[in-house]
């Protein structure tokens, strides 16, 4: 292929020829305070709150605070290379990113600018960082699921798009992990996914782009990361920008998926830039508005009405607790915003009990809603099941002498928690989800020792995928477990019983 | 006396809360001199400013110190100047000891400066150029000013080199930029956001068709 010189340096010459410079005319100010990410000006007499500023060296900045006499503003860049008595010009927009397309597959920091060292993004659309969330006549029920992959999830804590469903935990508990097989499950469902990096480790960063990239899923995916070595300024902004990304396809009938991970660090990031404009500090130092912060954000996770489109927003946000405290400021706060919440627990981790979501206390408001029939069906029963199972183990570690019917179920529920078991980056079709759980609940697995629960699942997955595949592609299809499927489900579950009593 | 003591550092910008309060008092100022037909006010400010308190810095250290009361200064504006000025000014400086506010009057002074001018219908409008103007050029920008703005323009001209060429003309907030510096700015700009088709095929020819 030829290089195009010729071209390039055609376009360059018809550019300088037309070009007509025009007197530019700006609002301007001075800046008289600056450091640790915020400036003081004076002037700008007519800047919009939120407005996008300029300052030399094109660093930008956004209008934060309108005082009396005085503007503070949060210098989204390096705020070393700002100095007192510099100039500050206002530009009459409001802080945009770049959206479409062309953003997918990419790693951008939270103004859209590619971080990736893959050259520029070629897109010309744009949209506001904040933006109004859609109203109660533009929404419509959530129905529809959004496959996570997880058994646990899918089965007890189903999430539907356009749902805010919220991962937390203490650090180190997998909070990252559920999210990222969500997105790793949607490939080739036609959801777009967004995943905003929010005050992470750069080597996190790197390592769940990594992880989207071996397994094909960047394709469908736009990275957004602000890591906890950029300005607080960026931290604060980056859901809100990959939120924006997310509406842009949302607004033009497509799904998508939002994971902001995390917003204790955004809010730590809010609270600095708070307390540094010297807003009035509240409970845990928290300025009065992060509740606002968190709902505005989470309140543009929406299912559209069909007038509007019928794209949806589904929205991860994950919480880091310290200790298990889920009465903190913060985690109540995103906890009554979002639509149910998966509570992942260090014990059950060490336990080896992965994802480590405690049942008990996760919840989707949604419910069965989000389900589809099939699930709906075998997964009624699963969570009261597993309440009693837990119930009684608890009674049985007295050591007190047990009826056989006692003790059946406490095997079964010994089983079902090993079934319930998934590990990292392998997120299951839901119809292979149904097969195994309608196993373990009939009692399938009763007769197999616990350790190899997990490894006859996968012999069953194998066997029903080579022998019975036409079953499985009915319960893809039907998505409901009918007569006929479960009568075929039945007949492949018995010969594959009788397959291992014969081994 | 000890030394005032320094709250903010010579190099910092006004602040912006004592202007807006300076402001304030200025415009009082003047619009009180108006009501009780004195015609002086200004003059006698601004003598009070150069030639007292410029010449006599320990009177002004003596006037704005904290460690001086209210009361003591009243009384010193009171014996060693009120017999020398009209009452009217006496009076003024009096209020200004009595709010605390004494330390404000240079600025009060600039205000009363600008505000005069305001009323006179002009306005001050700062010129950068990359070379001196010309005095051809000066009277044609005082002249197209004049035109556009609707009042008399008070040119504050300074020299930028690194402009290249043209003007920046600034009236109060609002800046008017036709330099050549920027202009071939937003020049390049354009440039590499048209050309970026053909930036990116260029690059595309070393990356695999199928993607990485």
């Amino acid at each position: 292929m030829k290089f195009k010189a010729d071209e390039i340096a055609s376009v360059i010459q018809k550019e300088i020829e037309d070009f007509r410079g025009q007197i530019q005319t700006a609002e301007v100010g001075r800046v008289i305070e600056v450091g640790d990410g915020i400036a003081r000006c004076t002037g700008l007499s007519t800047a919009m709150a939120g407005e996008m500023l300029e300052f030399p060296n094109g660093i930008r900045g956004l209008a934060f605070n309108l005082e009396e006499n005085s503007v503070g503003v949060v210098i989204l860049g390096d705020y070393l290379k700002i100095t007192e008595g510099d100039e500050v010009k206002s530009t009459g927009a409001l802080l945009s990113v770049p959206v479409g397309d062309a953003m997918l597959g990419r790693v951008v920091d939270p103004l859209g600018n590619p971080m990736d060292g893959k050259g520029p993004i070629m897109t010309t659309e744009t949209r506001p960082v904040e933006h109004e969330a859609v109203g109660v006549a533009g929404r419509q029920p959530v129905k529809v699921p959004l496959q996570t992959g997880i058994k646990a999830v899918d089965a007890m804590t189903p999430i539907g798009r356009g749902q805010r469903e919220l991962i937390i935990g203490d650090r180190k508990t997998g909070k990252t992990a559920v999210a990222l097989d969500t997105i790793l499950n949607q490939k080739g469902t036609g959801v777009k996914c967004v995943y905003v990096a929010c005050g992470q480790r750069s080597a996190s960063i790197a390592g769940v782009v990594e992880v989207l990239r071996e397994h094909g899923a960047l394709d469908y995916t736009i990275v957004v990361a602000s890591s906890s070595a950029d300005p607080a300024p960026l931290q604060y902004i980056a859901p809100y920008s990959g939120a924006a990304m997310a509406e842009h396809f949302m607004y033009n009938g497509q799904d998508t998926l939002v994971v902001y991970d995390d917003l204790s660090k955004q809010a730590i990031a809010y609270r600095q830039l708070s307390l540094l404009m010297r807003r009035p500090p509240g409970r845990e130092a928290f300025p009065g508005d992060v509740f606002y912060c968190h709902s505005r954000l989470l309140e543009r996770a929406v299912k559209l009405s069909d007038e509007l489109g019928g794209g949806s927003m589904t929205a991860l946000p994950i919480i880091e607790t310290l200790e298990g405290e889920v009465s903190a400021y913060i985690p109540t706060n995103v906890i009554s915003i979002t639509d149910g919440q998966i509570y992942l627990e260090p014990d059950l981790f060490w336990k080896g009990i992965r994802p480590a979501i405690n049942v008990g206390i996760s919840v989707s408001r949604v419910g069965g809603n989000a389900q589809t029939k099939g699930m709906k069906k075998i997964a009624g029963s699963l969570r009261l099941d597993l309440a009693a199972f837990r119930e009684l183990e608890a009674f049985a570690q007295l050591g007190t002498e047990l009826d056989k019917a006692t003790q059946q179920q406490l095997d079964r529920g010994y089983r079902m928690v090993e079934l319930l078991k998934q590990p990292q980056y392998q997120p299951l079709h839901v119809a292979d989800q149904v097969i195994v759980i309608y196993a373990g609940a009939r009692g399938y697995f009763d007769k197999v020792p616990v350790n190899e629960v997990q490894e006859t699942e996968k012999e069953l997955l194998s066997f029903i995928e080579s022998e019975h595949s036409e079953m499985r592609d009915q319960l893809i299809e039907q998505a409901e477990l009918t007569a006929d499927v479960e009568a075929g489900l039945k007949t492949a579950l018995e010969a594959f019983r009788a397959r291992m009593a014969s081994k | 006396m000890s030394e005032h003591i320094k709250t903010r550092p010579d190099h910092v910008l006004e602040d912006p809360g004592a202007k807006a309060v300076a402001s304030l008092y200025a415009r009082s100022y003047l619009s009180a001199a108006r009501e009780n037909g004195f015609d002086g006010a200004d003059e006698e400010l601004t003598s009070f400013v150069d030639d007292v308190l410029a010449n006599h810095p320990e009177f002004r250290e003596l006037l704005v110190s904290d460690f001086v009361s209210r009361d003591a200064k009243l009384g010193v504006v009171e014996r060693s100047l009120a017999p020398h000025c009209s009452e009217f000014f006496a009076n003024f400086l009096k209020v200004l000891v009595r709010h605390g506010r004494i330390g404000l009057i240079e600025q009060i002074r600039s205000v009363v400066t600008l505000v005069r001018e305001e009323l006179a219908g002009q306005q001050r409008v700062q010129v950068r150029s990359a070379k001196p103007l010309s005095d051809h050029s000066r009277g044609q920008v005082w002249e197209q000013l004049k035109n556009k703005l609707g009042f008399d323009p008070i040119l504050q001209e300074s020299v930028d080199e690194s402009l290249i060429g043209g003007l920046i003309i600034q009236v109060g907030d609002t800046v008017y930029d036709s330099s050549l510096r920027t202009r071939l700015k937003s020049l390049a700009g354009r440039l590499t956001e048209r050309t970026l088709n053909e930036i990116q095929s260029g690059r595309d020819r070393f990356s695999h068709p199928e993607g990485d």
